[in-house]
């Protein structure tokens, strides 16, 4: 059977092992619980009648305390940028780990997400930030861990583009 | 198993054994011929838990995370010779045989040409570090959402200010469009804001306004000072009051409304209403109907009272002409209370009925021993009046000597007192007044042309109570309020019938006698309202007329029936005869003379 490695990035706190969780074992937990290093989960996925494993990397958050190994980018055929929308910090963070990405491994697919649109209310990434972010090429997703909102589109999309033949919009660097 | 280190002496490998065991960390060899990592010594305990027992001494990387696959894959510059240090992988977890989970980490080395990896599993220390960095996180986030709270405070603060100012600006926009005279005041009652119209009519500019406490930016009189004081502690939403006189160069006159300011209930917001034309016109309206104490509004009235005014503003000796009765004293007390001597004695003096001797005496006073009878220095009513005004009423009655004295005194401004030979200087306006016709007696030779002259120039004459009839309601409501307050008795009106009959009385007595009419008739009066029966039997007996000609014919002869009723009742006591009649004595004993009626 097919297996792709997924990376989660993103800055601290932003959802991505909930997002991990969510979507291996429907399960959601609102207690934060830091993640330290590598935590490897995996799911199998149809894509257009084939069968694929996702190998998901949930890296720990990108903050001052902690920074990506770019070995842990290597050999990723995708990755999914995070953002928290009640955090216009996470969007900075998420800009920045793009261009990490794409100089470790290169273009490859990504999908992002702004997750907790259960707190919509007190989101801090406006529409015009997300335009700015479409414009930019990438498939914004939003979602919300909390309430299973997005999260099997947001892999379903990722694990599409994979394989997919073409190159998918979300590889433009 | 392979032998530790490929070392061959037994105590070598139980020493190898216990310093793994020390360690708590799994050590395999990379064997580049195999490809495989070969197992050295005893792997702890919690190795076999988390991948079972060993089946060989390979590492079996399937069973692995695929981290340690991939990692272990990878180029590692330790293992080429290009870097002495120890390669660390960071932390991975694993899930262990029983549904658990461990944190592992593994170490590459060499030594010599034989490449290592080193797996440990991460334990309390790294719990610590893993707390320590939860807590920081958790902290960032706490102080993330603390920022997010004030900004959102902030913003929301600003709106709420920006859209504050806007709804201010537009209140104030509409205050100053409105033209609405106001002042808004704080806690303190200090101001905190004019408006355009209000620095107007105070005539000041906003800067010397704004903090200062209202009294001081409205000057008011001390008692509508109380007034609006009281109003601004109520604790009505709103209260009005005046008019006040805001005291200035100008003096305005404004009726005041106090609100509370609906956002602050111990602030106000005082309005004030510009009531200075409407005062003014009041006043000219109080003034037509009333000027001093005297009482009326007829073109005959009015003229006097414009009189008044124009002789108040100069210093001339002025002759008050009129019937007894008409208020000579009066004129004379508003001549004094309108000029520049308003606030000097105004002294009255009665000239008639006086001999020489007296009425000089009172005038000009005496030296002690200039007399008989004069135990003590006097100083006379001219020295009294001193800086204000004398007033001498009927002076077509003084003795021929007096009038000598007097004529004296009006050119060169100085009395001698009786007894004394050296003149003292005085400052004294003389306002004379007579029911006389003066030429007349200047012709018989009884007053002094010099001195008529003198004293005439200024003349006001009041006319009697029938030329100006039309008074007579004034008159007599007037009377009738002071009667009721001085003897605390309730008469609201006149009848109709009552008013008529005081309407066609000829008042030969003139005003006093109508006064005295009115006390007669409240003190006998029973209801609230004066009935004919009231009034004093003269006039109930007297017919109604309905033409002052005919009154007049029928003057004389009532007249006279009065005087002689009124000397009976007095059993011949013309002082109170004269009382009962209203009129003073010396227009009783005239009116005797006039009448040919000789009392006996």
């Amino acid at each position: 059977m097919m297996q792709k490695k997924i990376c989660m990035l993103g800055g601290f706190a932003v959802g991505k092992t909930s997002l991990v969780r969510r979507f291996v074992t429907n399960v959601f937990s609102d207690h934060y619980q830091t993640t330290i290093g590598v935590t490897v989960e995996k799911k199998c996925v149809t894509v257009d009648n084939r069968e694929l494993t996702l190998i998901l990397w949930d890296l720990y958050g990108e903050d001052e305390f902690q920074h990506v190994r770019e070995s842990y980018l290597r050999g990723s055929s995708g990755y999914i940028l995070v953002m928290d929308g009640t955090r216009r910090a996470t969007l900075d963070t998420a800009l920045v780990l793009q261009q990490t990405v794409v100089k470790a491994v290169g273009a490859v697919p990504f999908v992002s997400i702004i997750n907790k649109s259960d707190l919509r209310s007190d989101w801090e990434i406006d529409e015009a930030a997300i335009e700015q972010l479409r414009e930019r090429g990438w498939t914004v997703l939003i979602g919300s861990a909390k309430l299973g909102q997005g999260v099997e589109e947001l892999f379903g999309r990722l694990a599409t583009q994979m394989m997919s033949p073409s190159p998918p919009p979300g590889m433009c660097p | 198993m392979t032998s530790p280190l490929r070392h061959s002496d037994p105590s070598d490998h139980s020493l190898f054994n216990h310093v793994l065991s020390a360690l708590d960390i799994v050590v395999f060899e990379y064997d580049e011929n195999s490809g495989t990592f070969q197992l050295q010594g005893a792997p702890p305990g919690w190795w076999t838990q988390c991948f079972g027992p060993e089946r060989d001494a390979s590492l079996d990387l399937h069973r692995c995370s695929p981290f340690l696959r991939d990692y272990l894959a990878d180029p590692h510059p330790v293992w080429e010779g290009q870097s002495d240090r120890l390669e660390k992988s960071g932390p991975w977890t694993e899930s262990d045989r029983q549904g658990g989970t461990m944190t592992l980490e593994a170490s590459l080395l060499s030594i010599g040409s034989r490449k290592l990896v080193l797996i440990e599993r991460l334990g309390l220390d790294f719990e610590d570090m893993r707390s320590i960095v939860q807590r920081a996180r958790e902290r960032m986030l706490a102080e993330d959402r603390t920022a997010k709270v004030h900004r959102t405070t902030q913003t929301r603060l600003i709106g709420q200010l920006e859209a504050s100012e806007r709804t201010k600006d537009d209140a104030l926009a509409l205050l100053q469009h409105l033209g609405i005279t106001a002042l808004v005041l704080d806690e303190r009652r200090h101001v905190t804001f004019a408006t355009d119209r209000a620095l107007a009519l105070l005539g000041i500019e906003s800067s010397t306004v704004v903090g200062q406490a209202w009294e001081r930016v409205l000057p008011f009189q001390e008692h509508d000072c109380q007034l609006v004081q009281h109003l601004l502690a109520g604790a009505s939403h709103t209260g009005s009051g005046g008019p006040f006189c805001l005291d200035g160069a100008r003096p305005k006159w404004v009726e005041v409304d106090i609100h509370r300011d609906p956002r602050h209930p111990d602030r106000r917001i005082i309005v004030l209403h510009d009531r200075t034309e409407v005062q003014t016109l009041r006043q000219a309206l109080t003034e037509q109907a009333s000027f001093y104490d005297l009482v009326g509004k007829s073109p005959a009235m009015l003229r006097v009272y414009q009189l008044v005014r124009d002789v108040a503003q100069v210093d001339t000796t002025v002759l008050i002409e009129g019937e007894t009765g008409t208020g000579k004293e009066l004129i004379a007390r508003a001549i004094h209370s309108s000029s520049g001597r308003k606030h000097k004695p105004f002294i009255a003096a009665n000239c008639a009925g006086l001999t020489d001797s007296i009425l000089t005496s009172q005038l000009f006073g005496h030296k002690r021993g200039a007399f008989t009878g004069a135990v003590n220095d006097q100083e006379g009513l001219f020295e009294a009046a001193e800086g204000g005004t004398l007033f001498l009423d009927e002076i077509g009655d003084i003795p021929p000597n007096v009038q000598t004295a007097l004529l004296r005194v009006l050119q060169e401004k100085e009395i001698t007192r009786l007894g004394e030979a050296k003149p003292r200087k005085v400052n004294v306006r003389v306002v004379a007044a007579t029911h006389h016709n003066l030429s007349e007696d200047v012709v018989r030779g009884s007053f002094r042309a010099d001195l008529l002259y003198r004293i005439r120039i200024a003349r006001i004459h009041l006319p009697a109570i029938r030329e100006r009839r039309e008074d007579i309601p004034l008159l007599a409501q007037a009377f009738l309020s002071q009667v009721c307050t001085a003897t605390r008795k309730t008469v609201d009106r006149l009848a109709p019938e009552t008013l008529r009959r005081l309407m066609s009385y000829p008042w030969p007595g003139n005003v006093r006698e109508l006064r005295s009419a009115i006390e007669f008739s409240v003190i006998s009066c029973k209801g609230n309202e004066v009935l004919p029966a009231d009034l004093p039997p003269e006039i109930v007996e007297s017919q109604v007329q309905a033409s002052p000609s005919v009154v007049i014919q029928l003057v004389d002869r009532d007249e006279k029936s009065r005087l002689l009723a009124a000397l009976s009742d007095a059993k011949g006591n013309r002082t109170e005869a004269a009382k009962r009649l209203g009129v003073s004595r010396a227009t009783f004993y005239r009116r005797l003379v006039e009448l040919d009626i000789h009392p006996q």
